[in-house]
């Protein structure tokens, strides 16, 4: 596992493709493009050890943003889960 | 690549020497069920409404999809992607006894299969050419595969031989890639299903050897590394398996991790042709069990009732369902960049998560054979002892698997789909720099999944036959 780095060396297709009207955030240092700023921020604190002062605070602003994002998901997870154990239960009650 | 009918058949052959060792009714129908494997274990245990039983199968995938998405740290995920432990090589004299034992395997098949009518051994139960290729090697190679490590490079008979001929060297098309694995995989699944390749050792052996000519005419032509490489359906499918397994040849010697967790490296699935081996892996277990219901029996009724033959009508089934198979892959891969918002190719998406579905795959097998490779281990073992002149078949030991065992399949299926659901979730970590993009990601597999799961579900739950018309 080459955690996100350039995924392919080895494949015969372009890695990455752009729809030619979107608008791509290319990483400064590898040039991989994101389509939103967030995930490249994340990524040049994750890839790229040197941040500049600038990077690291953004890197900082999408990880807060990202870990508020993540208990969004987690509480909307955790209902599922729940309604999955109890819809469960009273189908297995009724038909089981 | 046997799966049900014709095992259960093979499996059949066993029963009345089961039977007549077992005392009570009661015990009998438990043993039957065992040697059917995964069909008959879920048809045992199931007494909820079907629906009822494929919703909660597909809910087992979906909520462990939510529950693997509540791992959200990144140290720790990649801990358990790359732990590992360097282990001793095998050795030269190992690795020489494989290659001997795979070669005396291959005449030991040839002899008794060609010879069976002239020996008086066309029982399949007596046959060691049979039990040697169903047994030997589609139950015992192929399980050790996944759970312990691919020895196949090692003992591949087929490679020994096809090595002895000089090569022309020509340069393998790299536009073929592994599609001529794919077309062999499936046309060895395709002639599983419309002959009776499980019960007559003769007809067994004429495609054992067709098989070696292919491999030997594909040696000289490309020369062997080129050929078992790229082209060979077995050592693909081997390969494939041992993607699973704990243990795994690296660049610095052989190694042990965490199991599946070499699903995760997807460099060497390196192209559209890799995807679709992957899935005609997967999709080849389908299809062995789907020719086995009644649906598919009201569905070929009426084309075989106009007078297609039913080899065509098999043949189309086949191409169309395997064509459906890789459409669905390709458009959940599709998905994930939607849903995921990256700009991530949607060829790269396909190759980096069809590893995971090896594991689902692996679950199959498992589910499927590992009643009769277990039940005729013994008998195996005896007939290979003395292939030419066998004990009579009451007089053959057979191995009564305890009821658990049908159990043990059941868990292998669900324990396949986790597996997958985990390798999925890895992949997504290392893939995408945004944990929710991670998460994300996964949707579209997931939902394919789920979907896949209640197919193969139903698949289990009906009762299962012989394929009709041929």
């Amino acid at each position: 596992m080459s955690r996100d780095t350039a995924p392919a060396t080895a494949s015969d297709a372009e890695p990455y493709a752009v729809p030619p009207d979107a608008t791509a955030h290319e990483c400064p240092r590898c040039g991989r493009p994101f389509a939103r700023e967030r995930h490249r921020d994340l990524h040049l604190g994750q890839s790229h050890p040197d941040l500049t002062a600038d990077e690291r605070a953004a890197y900082d602003a999408a990880r807060d943003d990202e870990a508020a994002d993540l208990r969004r998901f987690r509480i909307v997870s955790l209902g599922l889960l729940v309604l999955f154990y109890f819809g469960f239960l009273f189908l297995f009650a009724i038909f089981g | 690549m046997r799966r049900s009918p014709r095992p259960t058949r093979l499996a059949r052959r066993v029963l009345p020497v089961v039977v007549a060792a077992l005392a009570t009714a009661a015990a009998a129908d438990r043993a039957t069920a065992h040697a059917g494997g995964i069909r008959s274990a879920a048809r045992e245990t199931v007494s909820v409404p079907t629906w009822l039983f494929l919703a909660t199968g597909g809910a087992v995938v979906g909520a462990s999809f939510l529950l693997a998405s509540a791992v959200t740290d990144r140290a720790y995920i990649r801990r358990i992607d790359t732990w590992g432990r360097p282990l001793p090589d095998a050795g030269r004299v190992a690795t020489l006894a494989a290659r001997g034992v795979g070669l005396l395997a291959l005449a030991v098949t040839v002899v008794a299969g060609l010879g069976a009518e002239s020996l008086g051994i066309t029982d399949p139960l007596r046959n060691a050419a049979v039990l040697l290729v169903w047994v030997g090697w589609w139950g015992w190679v192929v399980l050790s595969a996944y759970l312990v490590g691919n020895v196949w490079p090692a003992v591949d008979p087929f490679r020994a031989v096809a090595g002895v001929f000089p090569t022309l060297d020509r340069a393998y098309p790299d536009r073929l890639g592994s599609w001529p694995a794919v077309a062999g995989l499936l046309a060895l699944v395709y002639l599983e299903v419309v002959t009776p390749l499980a019960d007559d050792p003769f007809l067994l052996t004429l495609v054992v050897l067709g098989y070696l000519a292919v491999s030997v005419a594909g040696s000289v032509a490309f020369g062997v590394d080129d050929w078992f490489g790229n082209a060979d359906a077995v050592s693909q499918l081997l390969r494939a398996y041992g993607r699973v397994a704990p243990v795994a040849r690296t660049a610095d010697g052989l190694r042990l991790r965490l199991p599946g967790m070499g699903l995760t490296e997807a460099d060497w699935v390196d192209g559209r042709d890799d995807v679709g081996f992957v899935v005609a892996v997967v999709f080849v277990t389908t299809y062995d069990g789907f020719v086995g219901t009644s649906l598919w029996a009201d569905v070929a009724r009426p084309l075989v009732g106009v007078g297609v033959p039913a080899l065509v009508v098999y043949l189309l089934a086949m191409l169309a369902g395997y064509g459906l198979f890789l459409w669905l892959y390709l458009a959940s891969a599709r998905a994930a960049r939607r849903t995921a918002d990256t700009f991530v190719a949607p060829g790269e998406l396909a190759r980096r998560f069809a590893p995971s579905l090896l594991a689902i795959a692996a679950g199959y097998h498992l589910a499927h054979n590992l009643g009769t490779a277990l039940s005729l281990a013994p008998t195996l073992a005896v007939v290979a002892t003395a292939p030419l002149s066998p004990p009579p078949v009451a007089a053959l030991p057979v191995l009564l698997v305890p009821g658990w065992v049908g159990g043990v399949g059941v868990a292998a299926v669900l324990g396949g789909h986790l597996l997958a659901v985990w390798v999925a979730h890895s992949t997504a970590y290392d893939l995408f720099p945004d944990r929710l993009q991670a998460i994300r990601s996964q949707y579209g597999v997931t939902v394919a999944m789920v979907a896949y799961t209640m197919a193969s579900l139903w698949i289990v739950s009906r009762p299962g036959g012989a394929p009709p018309f041929v």
